[in-house]
């Protein structure tokens, strides 16, 4: 079927299987390999994408459901080769270390910021929840989100309180 | 995705359930496919046709009146849900259920129908669904029907629901608006997973309700009970409802046991 779908400003037209994901059409038809496929079954959040605004498992989506959609990828996020706030923060505070993850993080972590400017620990460990990281055990990913929503002080303890 | 299918996506109703009516072979219907497409990757499901119900004008609907209640459309996302502002003021359990669904990306996708024609027995909104009463409205292309919630499921993953049938909305009618719930999830991490025990209390009219999900073959209720109840008496109704089994999550016992103890302390909360 041919669909058109305008992702990170850019307006496609392509013909696509009606079975393909709207992930492997982004990686595989479209060349953008910064959405990664970790479990391809909405568990590990790192196809994670924003479609029509608002954030998406994209190995749960079908492209052909896309037509006529808004598509926004981790590579839209940097601006002319300049790193957004929240990527420069993931640098400094190491939260990336294979990266796997840190394309559907930082798509999950601009959503969070959308509804939430200011977050506290809590609200980012709920907006992150279908975020999945093997390798920084998210402490330094909750620092960067902290840091680049003015909610950082260095060294501060980071308690980690969930009422139940 | 291995398995190929077709696709169509209509955008008025009646042909969407004309097309029910007249195709030949497999087909599913296709909402926020946060369960569909992962069937169909795990060869589960192999469809010769999926047909998408979203882009019919008012598929994501939500219409709160008075007298009415409240009336959900079929492709009503769990998001939607939560944040409206007149389900938070009227129907409060329904969005306690709604914020324990998954991920807050799947919540941006997976709908409340889809949640419940799935028909799994840890359907987190069933539980609201029960306690308030809702009814389904289930439409062919020459029919319509309402089934009472309590009627609806009636297996693991089985429904009443025949296969030329799809369900149109969910109504929650206006007695049990501005009802008190709340519902608590047992999982083996805080974050996104499947409930090992749910248990929903609600003070509906004056009454206690218990609904529990994850113990029995189908989301289960109690019958109403009075506002007093003793906790022995609450209990037993419970146990008198659920059935649960061993699986990888956890055992039967433990499943009696928290199921149990959330009942003891939701009922203290609600009475509060
Ligand atoms: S690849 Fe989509 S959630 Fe894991
Ligand atoms: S940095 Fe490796 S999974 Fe998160």
């Amino acid at each position: 079927m041919k669909i058109q779908v305008t992702v990170n400003g850019i307006a496609y037209e392509k013909d696509v299987a009606e079975h393909r994901t709207l992930l492997h059409f982004l990686r595989d038809d479209l060349g953008l390999t910064g959405t990664k496929e970790g479990c391809g079954a909405g568990e590990c959040g790192a196809c994670t994408v924003y479609f029509n605004g608002k954030t998406v498992n994209s190995c749960m989506v079908l492209a052909v459901e896309a037509n006529g959609g808004t598509i926004e990828t981790i590579e839209g996020e940097a601006q002319d080769g300049v790193l957004s706030r929240l990527q420069d923060a993931f640098d400094r505070h190491h939260a990336v270390q294979c990266g796997f993850c840190t394309a559907g993080m930082i798509m999950s972590a601009r959503e969070l910021i959308h509804h939430t400017p200011h977050p506290t620990v809590k609200e980012i460990q709920d907006g992150l929840e279908g975020n999945f990281c093997r390798c920084t055990g998210y402490e330094q990913i909750i620092e960067a989100i902290l840091d680049a929503t003015g909610g950082y002080r260095e060294k501060e303890e980071l308690v980690y309180v969930r009422e139940q | 995705m291995i398995h190929q299918f077709s696709y169509m996506a209509p955008t008025e109703l009646d042909d969407l359930l004309a097309l029910l009516d007249t195709t030949k072979g497999g087909f599913k219907l296709l909402a926020g496919g946060t369960d569909l497409l992962v069937n169909i990757r795990n060869g589960l499901l192999k469809p010769d046709l999926v047909i998408d119900v979203k882009r019919i004008a008012g598929a994501g609907a939500i219409t709160y009146d008075v007298e009415k209640g409240l009336q959900l459309g079929w492709a009503t996302t769990i998001n939607d849900i939560i944040s409206s502002t007149e389900i938070a003021k009227h129907y409060p359990l329904l969005q306690a259920c709604a914020c324990d669904l998954a991920s807050y990306q799947v919540r941006n996708r997976a709908t409340v129908v889809g949640n419940i024609v799935n028909a799994s027995p840890c359907s987190d909104m069933a539980p609201a669904l029960l306690c308030l009463d809702a009814s389904i409205l289930v439409a062919t292309a020459t029919t319509r029907k309402t089934i009472p919630i309590q009627k609806f499921f009636t297996g693991v993953k089985q429904t009443v629901l025949q296969p030329r049938e799809m369900v149109v909305g969910i109504t929650i009618p206006s007695h049990t608006k501005d009802s008190k719930g709340v519902y608590r999830k047992l999982k083996r991490i805080q974050g996104h997973d499947l409930g090992i025990v749910g248990v929903a209390v609600a003070m509906v009219e004056g009454r206690l309700r218990i609904a529990v999900s994850s113990a029995a073959p189908t989301p289960v209720i109690t019958d109403d009970l009075p506002l007093d109840v003793s906790a022995p008496d609450a209990l037993y109704a419970v146990e008198r409802i659920i059935n649960p089994i061993s699986d990888i999550r956890c055992t039967k016992e433990y499943r009696r046991f928290m199921v149990s103890e959330f009942t003891k302390r939701l009922i203290q909360e609600v009475r509060a």
